[in-house]
């Protein structure tokens, strides 16, 4: 199996590629956004800011919006969750689209949330219950706001703020914690977004 | 709600884990990548490489430190010393940092920070503050403590978050290595001036002075470098102190 990393600017990408290898599963960077949805599976990763990364994207928007509705396999991390929405309040252009909604930042004292937070696990998100991920590491002043909170498959708040922890479209998995950061846990559960991709898993 | 975070310093030279008092009669104690990933294990929420190098030669060496523990080390890792522009704070990123702490270059010149956060967000921009009591309150130092400045501790932390720092890594000088608790006032007054999280650092000597600085200076996260690498306490047990005194921690 191929999992391709959308590479759209600087950041910590190593962490990412080594936490995502494993039995039969190879990892590539690739900068070019239509190249990128020619992996099994896609991965977005969370770093840099949404302008940017749209900016980077924009050639490819269109190809990659059509592959992931078409049933390609993404998990968006971080940043890259949030490109999976309509638009950021963070900076202009356009995400994916893929589910509605908005990223707008979060309505606290100590913005960005820096830390270790805990979720709450919607009940059998098959996900999570391969791999239960109890608390996770976040790094980041936005957050989701889809229309339907039915694609909401984990919640956690920071202050009195709730935010989506991770989304469901389908077979694309949107997290705002940094799975690749978040110790043995988050590896696990990384490797049951990949386990579910290869048909191996559990698929709703 | 966010635990509060025990983080673990590591001082790097030349690739190597060193330890030793105010840059003398340092010695080897380790592979920085080992080292991590063995304080992953204990329970430590996230890891900082200090680097202590004099020479440029050394840094590139820790890029390439950063690299080899970005690859087995799975909780975020900073890296801090001798970072002097975005484009460092940019190699530090691709080598595998996930937060960049900059300290004497921003005095010199705040810009700096301003401009890593608009490249590569404030999330992962720390301002590094090196704090020495005088009279009432505390005055910036730099270059390692040895150079004062005309800076207020408190009024340069706000310029600094100001100016994108989405975090900040507050250093008693007078407490570091003295194992007689972090300079609680101080921290307290840092994190009511500012809307980020404040990381304390210096002095540590038990659980207690963990727990003491969380309860009564506020801050987001402790860093502890001497007393876990001397086996005085372990990140088990100061976890365990923090649950007993009511404090959120993570679990492992």
């Amino acid at each position: 199996m191929r999992a391709v990393i959308f590479d759209y600017g600087a950041g910590n990408l190593h962490s990412l590629a080594k936490a995502l290898e494993g039995d039969g599963v190879s990892v590539e960077v690739e900068a070019d956004p239509r190249r990128a949805v020619e992996g099994d599976v896609l991965v977005l990763p969370g770093v840099g800011a949404f302008g940017a990364a749209v900016a980077r994207l924009a050639e490819g928007r269109d190809a990659m919006r059509d592959a992931i509705l078409g049933g390609l396999p993404t998990i968006g991390i971080c940043l890259g969750m949030q490109l999976l929405f309509d638009a950021s309040d963070e900076g202009p252009g356009a995400g994916l689209g893929v589910i509605p909604g908005r990223v707008t930042r979060l309505v606290a004292e100590r913005v960005p949330q820096i830390g270790w937070n805990d979720l709450r696990l919607v009940e059998n998100e098959p996900l999570f219950v391969q791999a239960p991920l109890p608390i996770a590491y976040y790094a980041n002043s936005f957050v989701c706001r889809p229309d339907d909170e039915r694609t909401v498959i984990a919640w956690s708040s920071h202050e009195d703020d709730r935010f989506p922890a991770a989304v469901r479209f389908g077979r694309t998995i949107g997290v705002q914690f940094h799975p690749e950061k978040s110790s043995t846990a988050g590896v696990r559960f990384l490797h049951a977004f990949l386990r579910e991709s290869a048909g191996t898993g559990a698929i709703r | 709600m966010l635990t509060r975070r025990v983080v673990v310093c590591l001082d790097v030279q030349g690739g190597r884990v060193v330890k030793g008092t105010g840059f003398v009669n340092l010695r080897d104690v380790g592979d920085p990548v080992e080292l991590a990933t063995r304080y992953e294990q204990e329970g430590a929420d996230e890891i900082v490489f200090l680097d202590i190098s004099a020479s440029a030669e050394d840094r590139g060496t820790l890029l390439d430190v950063a690299r080899r523990t970005a690859e087995r080390l799975f909780i975020p890792l900073t890296i801090g010393g001798g970072i002097r522009s975005a484009d460092d704070v940019g190699n530090a990123l691709r080598a595998g940092a996930d937060k960049v702490s900059i300290n004497s270059a921003s005095v010199r010149r705040p810009a700096v920070l301003t401009e890593a956060a608009e490249r590569f967000g404030t999330q992962c921009v720390v301002a590094s503050i090196d704090a020495r009591r005088e009279g009432a309150g505390w005055r910036v130092h730099v270059r390692g403590g040895r150079e004062r400045t005309e800076l207020d501790v408190v009024e340069w932390a706000v310029e600094c978050v100001r100016r994108g720092a989405g975090e900040v890594l507050l250093t008693s000088i007078d407490r570091d290595g003295a194992r007689t608790g972090y300079d609680v006032e101080l921290t307290r007054a840092v994190s009511d001036a500012v809307d980020v999280p404040v990381v304390a650092s210096g002095g540590a000597g038990t659980a207690q002075h963990v727990c003491a600085v969380f309860e009564r200076g506020g801050a987001d996260a402790a860093l502890l470098a001497g007393i876990l690498h001397d086996g005085v306490t372990t990140v088990h047990a100061v976890k365990q102190a923090m649950r007993d005194a009511r404090l959120r921690v993570r679990s492992t």
